[in-house]
């Protein structure tokens, strides 16, 4: 493909059974909030392995951005329910068991080993999961049927997008 | 009448390179516009554009009601 911007990889089946197709917009930012806690989860658990000081403060960063997600996940939420649920008891529902783009937390540390002990590294595969969950995110939009969950997950595609164009700068400041 | 649709949805037909696509992509809220992927699905499978919907092309016709006439699509 002579395509030079994002790409990301996988069948068109790949994670698609984590939706049935019929959620409310409600359950999918349940599931979006889950994932983006479970990638912070995953970078924290990064930071604590590292020495490097730039490594760390860029995890830092990483976190942060996960952290503003699930801050505009919330606040989602909360515009289609405005009487809705405290955070905790939002947080409470959630289930941070898969990182977003469908990836399972410890077995990616296990696999990606190698890959998370420099600035260049652990921000190529930032890229690459995240442009991963950009892709699942849009797959789900394409599977639902209910108009107000695509809109949603076109949504969570824009900050998905926005967060992968300040990715790419850091990227090339970097390298 | 496949051809008459295929009309609507792909006139006019304008060609971009990668650099206007990429500067579309960023541009455009995502929703208001539909990219689609006409190759094999194990081409997809290898890389796609994030969110592109993969009908391959001699899938087509009888799938052209899979697309949103009112919105743009990008073919690639």
């Amino acid at each position: 493909m002579g395509w030079n911007g994002l790409k990301a990889e996988g069948p068109l089946e790949l994670n698609m059974d984590m939706v049935r197709g019929d959620e409310t917009p409600i359950e999918i930012i349940r599931l979006a909030y889950g994932m983006e806690d479970s990638l912070g989860g995953f970078y924290r658990s990064v930071q604590t392995r590292t020495q490097d000081s730039e490594l760390a403060h860029l995890l830092e960063m990483l976190i942060g951005a996960e952290d503003k997600h699930k801050q505009y996940l919330f606040e989602l939420q909360k515009s289609l329910e405005p009487s809705g649920v405290s955070r905790e008891t939002f947080e409470a529902d959630v289930s941070p068991k898969v990182m977003e783009g469908g990836f399972d937390s410890d077995l990616f540390i296990k696999q990606n080993e190698k890959f998370l002990n420099d600035v260049p590294s652990v921000l190529d595969l930032s890229m690459m999961l995240e442009t991963q969950a950009l892709d699942l995110y849009l797959r789900f939009a394409d599977k639902s049927q209910n108009r107000e969950t695509k809109d949603v997950l076109h949504k969570i595609g824009d900050e998905e997008k926005s967060h992968l164009a300040a990715l790419d700068k850091l990227r090339d400041k970097k390298t | 009448m496949v051809l008459e649709t295929l009309k609507k949805l792909f006139t006019p037909v304008e060609s971009l390179d990668a650099d206007q696509l990429k500067a579309y992509l960023a541009e455009h809220k995502e929703g208001s516009f539909t990219l689609l992927d006409v190759r094999q699905p194990g081409e997809y499978e290898e890389a796609h554009i994030p969110g592109a919907k993969l009908i391959p092309i001699a899938q087509l016709p009888e799938r052209m009601s899979e697309l949103d006439p009112e919105k743009p699509v990008i073919a690639y």
